[in-house]
């Protein structure tokens, strides 16, 4: 929102002892954040009142002509204009020679053969107005020669305000709530607003309310013989600083009325509008907005009618057949109050998002509508002296909002602010928003203003917080926390969570990644693969939330593999399914084709040191069935804890792979966290160490067909309380070593007991039909 | 005779340099300490010289003695040592090593810090309903931010969490008060991406439930964490905010790191970055989590964890969090 300081000054007493540049610092850590702060109207310099003394036509051009103006110099000064509307007796802005518009300096040149001491200017060469019809025509009251700052709010400072930043401050939205805030923050007092009073002594309009839920306050008023339509120049000058077009003096000051107070207002023809009723449309029906464009209605949507015939959106923008016309002399005023949720949906459900809308999207006081009608009224005045007033200021307004009011514990406000403040400063910070306080033995007993009522300010700590921002949180002073003895930690997820993620980093090299949790559905199309999913709602593309983290980690491996020959890659996030989600690890490793073999035994050792190390556990991995259909069947592996599935290792089938990373494996380890977590670490039990030397023996066995795991049910059969460890320790073609670490805690062994030993492990091995090597 | 004794060590030195073996520097430590050396020559005749000499003399005499003896020694016991080194010693290698995920990195130095103050951390989902996400967290059901152009919804009536309040509730309800939490993770936002905008990205939440807890101690736990997260005095400020769950809510800027506050597009040219938005939490909050506010009270903030990292490591595009992109992911060593 731009918010013109010109503007603020004329509603603060004393206003120049405020520094307008400073003061946006302070209101930025007071109220709302100030985006921007610009100063205007140095754009040019040397600009008079002249008046046009003689004009004759350019003997050279089709539309310029040559003036001789007065700007109040002993001789006229002679000028070629080509704006259309030259004519004796007009007075306008004219640079004078060694004046400047923007960077160009003006000097005396010819134009078209004849010398041009100057130049005559439009609103918008100035940049004072958007208007570019014709050059500037200012009052004929007007001194010849006098600079035009002199008449004009030109030099003004221009401050944008965060809207985010205002959107529980409905109060805020018009520049008179700005200058309560500022006038607060610097103790200075607010002017009121001139207004002229309605003396309802003419008749009611006809207005209905017929959805008091959506509608809450309705003021109408009916005004004739405006023949003046013309917006004075410093009004013009001030909407276009703040961003908004100047059209006529009626439709102006509904917006002025806006900007001052934050109260939309409407002005309908009043050939057209008679009567009003507030309801809600009819669905399906078609209706033109003053913007030209047809917008179809629901029934949700609030409008402003009579029978079937609407006149305006409520609350988002008037219709075209209703629209203030160049003859319009008489209109009907609306100044309301709707709800904030129902004229929110509208203007989002219409794409049609309006300074009206915005304002009433905020909750406003119903209670300024009728000032705002009296303010309007004051200000058309004094253009238009002979303006009729053709009915009563009509007001319909079924709930009428009263002032809201909250006990303040005394208690509560130094707990919160730490601190115990005197209590004429907290009168004072409350007096000066607008509330009224009385000072209780243990409390302030507050009286809200309507203004803050509406949604803001309810509770005890709504109160502390306008205290506490007035106080300066500047001024709080750091307390550290005092720490129990006793922490408690609740929760160790996180740090397992880290305790996996940079042993993956140190020890195995890989990079941790975040991905999107959702699939991209361009790579499944390009894989051909579908996925029924959770999805989002609304959206066409990775809109399915993904199941399997490794599938989508593959977006991941298609950016990188070109880069690197082999890599690791690992993320702890988050899967769906249902209605609950659940984290997963995915470790991604990649590399040549060639090196499956590696790049696979190497997950599963990755595996096993994972829970070996930091859970103290010896997982079994098994071969796994139960496998999606975009991994390899016959390598797909479950890793088990006791009987329990914690995990998988699987290698991407060749026909994804090749279209993910051509030319390169990718095998997937994947942990559910979940148990990973509740996962116990096993307490490390201390085996004391044998007095006596142990002994180790090797025996390479031969699997003429299957694998290891065939032998390996085998050897774990043999029993013997003589062996410490069994290990493989070397696999060459089909020949698997095996190394025995045995001994006793009582003696050394002696020769027979190894002999016994040899002679049952030999004649074990060979019933179950396996060679062993001699 | 000083000249003389400082010779000595030197050929010492100078004889013992040109020995490969045991045999030969015994040999020269004889010929320097022995009985017969030139060393015991001089000792001898100490005890003919005048008082003045003697006192000269005496101990340098000794001193360079024990030197010749160490020398030979520590030369002697290095002979043994040697390695028989046939490899070149002055190859160089680079460091091969993995990266944890700068958000990671940020996460862990925030929670470590808040762990020192007694926090706890927390973890919760992604999916959640609406009334962990907003209700229970006072943002009635007209409230803008429950928009469709904020909130992922889901098909099965949940959402994706757009923010990390939504632990608030349910670590009350789960934990009770006296309370101290902090919830890093991943939060979801319907936007569009650009350079300072993504859909998912990283927050924390911390939240303090006590009795008497005042807007001070707020603003002396961001003090601490942040001097913590960034090593030096980083310039704060604190304006009102407004969230439902917060009263009196705040925001906390820190001057932009990137550009040192002159203003740069990452400010938004205003030279401060909108960090740490928060407040005291909300009576109506701690009634949702089963918590009475007239006993307790406390404070909550959630800061931007992605944006902290950014600051931190001077990261201009936001995008780079989620690419994958490892030939820049592995610049983040582990901390």
């Amino acid at each position: 929102m731009l918010i013109s300081c010109n503007k603020l000054k004329t509603h603060i007493k004393n206003s120049d002892d405020i520094n307008w540049l400073q003061i946006w610092d302070t209101f930025t850590i007071r109220t709302a954040e100030v985006e921007d702060v610009r100063v205007v109207g140095n754009s040019f310099e040397g600009v008079v009142v002249a008046e046009i003394k003689e004009c004759v036509a350019h003997p050279d051009s089709d539309h310029m002509h040559i003036l001789q103006v007065d700007a109040g110099e002993k001789d006229l000064i002679q000028v070629v204009c080509g704006a259309p509307n030259v004519r004796v007796g007009l007075k306008t802005a004219l640079v004078k020679v060694g004046g400047r518009i923007d960077d160009v300096k003006i000097t005396a040149r010819p134009l078209r053969g004849v010398v041009s001491n100057g130049m005559c200017c439009s609103g918008r060469e100035l940049s004072i107005s958007d208007n570019h019809d014709g050059i500037l025509e200012l009052p004929t009251e007007w001194e010849n020669g006098r600079d035009i700052k002199s008449y004009l709010p030109i030099d003004d400072i221009i401050v944008e305000i965060d809207n985010k930043s205002l959107t529980n401050r409905p109060d805020l939205w018009g520049h008179y709530g700005i200058a309560r805030e500022i006038a607060a923050i610097t103790n200075h007092e607010l002017l009121p607003l001139d207004v002229e009073e309605v003396k309802n002594d003419k008749q009611d309009l006809d207005i209905t309310i017929k959805n008091k839920d959506l509608c809450y306050r309705y003021c109408g008023l009916k005004l004739e013989n405006i023949t003046n339509n013309q917006t004075p120049l410093d009004m013009q000058i001030f909407l276009y600083y703040v961003g908004m077009r100047s059209i006529s003096l009626l439709v102006d000051l509904t917006n002025y009325l806006m900007l001052e107070l934050g109260q939309p207002m409407h002005a309908f023809d009043a050939r057209v509008v008679k009567s009003i009723e507030v309801d809600t449309a009819k669905d399906g029906d078609v209706y033109t907005t003053l913007d030209g464009v047809e917008r179809k209605l629901t029934h949700d949507m609030l409008m402003i009618k009579n029978g079937s015939k609407y006149f305006g959106i409520a609350g988002v923008m008037g219709g075209l057949d209703s629209e203030i016309l160049p003859d319009t002399t008489s209109v009907f005023l609306e100044s309301a109050t709707f709800n904030a949720g129902s004229i929110r949906k509208t203007a989002v459900a219409l794409g049609l998002r309006t300074e009206a809308s915005a304002r009433y999207e905020k909750s406003l006081d119903p209670n300024m509508t009728d000032m705002a009608l009296k303010r309007l009224l004051y200000l058309l005045r004094q253009e238009n002296p002979d303006l009729v007033i053709a009915s009563n200021l009509t007001d319909v307004y079924p709930f009428v909002l009263t002032e809201g009011h909250i006990s303040l514990q005394k208690k509560t406000l130094a707990t919160y602010m730490g601190r115990v403040l005197p209590d004429a400063d907290v009168k004072m910070y409350l007096e000066k928003l607008g509330f009224k306080v009385e000072v209780a033995k243990n409390s302030y007993e507050v009286t809200v203003p309507t203004y803050r009522h509406t949604k803001d300010v309810f509770i005890e700590q709504d109160l502390i917080e306008e205290i506490a921002r007035l106080y300066g949180f500047e001024n709080f002073e750091p307390k550290p926390l005092k720490l129990e003895l006793s922490p408690k930690e609740h929760e160790n997820v996180f740090t397992q969570e880290y305790e996996v993620k940079r042993l993956l980093a140190t020890k195995y090299n890989m990079h941790e990644v975040h991905s999107y949790i959702w699939y991209d559905t361009s790579l499944l199309k390009e894989l051909d693969l579908t996925k029924e999913g959770i999805k989002l709602l609304g959206k066409n593309e990775n809109n399915i939330l993904r199941d399997d983290l490794s599938l989508s980690l593959m977006n991941i491996v298609n950016f990188n593999y070109k880069n690197y020959a082999s890599f690791g890659i690992f993320e702890i996030g988050s899967v769906f399914k249902k209605k609950e989600s659940y984290r997963r690890l995915s470790i991604i490793l990649v590399s040549d084709e060639s090196a499956l073999e590696k790049l696979y035994n190497g997950a599963k050792q990755i595996t096993k040191y994972i829970f070996a190390s930091l859970k103290n556990v010896n997982v079994k991995i098994m071969p796994n069935k139960d496998v999606a259909s975009y991994y390899d069947g016959s390598l797909a592996k479950k890793v088990l804890v006791a009987d329990d599935t914690i995990g998988t290792i699987n290698v991407l089938s060749q026909k994804y792979a090749t279209k993910i990373a051509k030319k390169k494996t990718i095998v997937t380890i994947e942990v559910d966290f979940d148990k990973y977590v509740a996962l116990a670490k096993n307490p490390v039990l201390v085996e004391e160490v044998s007095k006596y030397p142990v002994v180790s023996l090797d025996y390479t066995i031969i699997v003429k067909r299957g694998k290891y795991a065939d032998i390996e049910t085998v050897l774990a059969d043999f029993k013997s309380n003589l062996i410490k460890k069994r290990e493989l320790v070397g696999t060459y073609e089909n020949k698997y070593t095996i190394r025995y670490t045995l001994g006793s805690n009582n003696k050394t062994l002696e020769p027979k007991d190894l002999q016994t030993f040899k002679d049952r492990f030999m004649a074990h091995v060979k019933d179950h039909n396996l060679e062993i090597m001699e | 005779m000083e000249e003389e004794l400082k010779t000595l060590v030197t050929d010492l030195q100078k004889e013992l340099s040109s020995c490969t073996k045991e045999a030969d520097v015994l040999n020269v430590k004889s010929k320097y300490v022995g009985k017969k050396s030139r060393i015991m020559e001089i000792m001898a005749s100490l005890k003919d010289m005048n008082v003045d000499d003697k006192r000269k003399y005496g101990s340098l005499i000794n001193n360079t003695k024990k030197d010749l003896e160490r020398i030979a020694n520590e030369y002697l016991e290095n002979l043994g040592n040697t390695l028989d080194v046939n490899f070149d010693d002055t190859l160089d290698y680079d460091v091969k090593m993995g990266s944890l995920h700068p958000v990671t990195i940020v996460a862990k130095e925030v929670t470590d810090c808040l762990k020192k103050m007694g926090f706890t951390i927390v973890a919760g989902p992604e999916m959640d309903s609406e009334f962990y996400n907003f209700e229970a967290l006072n943002i009635p059901k007209d409230h803008p931010a429950r928009d469709m152009q904020d909130t992922y919804y889901l098909d099965n009536e949940m959402l994706l969490r757009t923010h990390t309040s939504g632990v608030q509730v349910k670590a009350m309800e789960k934990y009770g008060a006296p309370l101290r939490i902090c919830v890093p993770g991943r939060v979801f936002r319907n936007e569009d991406l650009d350079a300072s905008h993504e859909n998912t990205f990283f927050q924390l939440e911390g939240m303090v439930i006590d009795k008497n807890i005042s807007i001070e101690n707020l603003v002396g736990v961001m003090q601490e964490l942040l001097r913590e997260v960034f090593h030096t005095d980083v310039k704060v400020r604190l304006r009102p905010g407004f969230f439902p769950f917060t009263e009196p809510s705040y925001e906390l800027d820190c001057s932009c790191l990137i550009c040192g506050g002159k203003g740069c597009p990452t400010c938004k040219n205003s030279g401060w970055i909108e960090l740490v938005p928060g407040g005291m939490v909300h009576p109506n909050v701690l009634r949702a989590g089963g918590i009475d506010p007239e006993v307790y009270n406390g404070f909550a903030f959630g800061l931007g964890l992605t944006r902290l990292a950014m600051m931190k490591y001077k990261i201009k595009d936001i995008r780079v969090f989620n690419a994958g992109d490892i030939r820049y992911l592995e610049n983040f060593k582990i901390d």
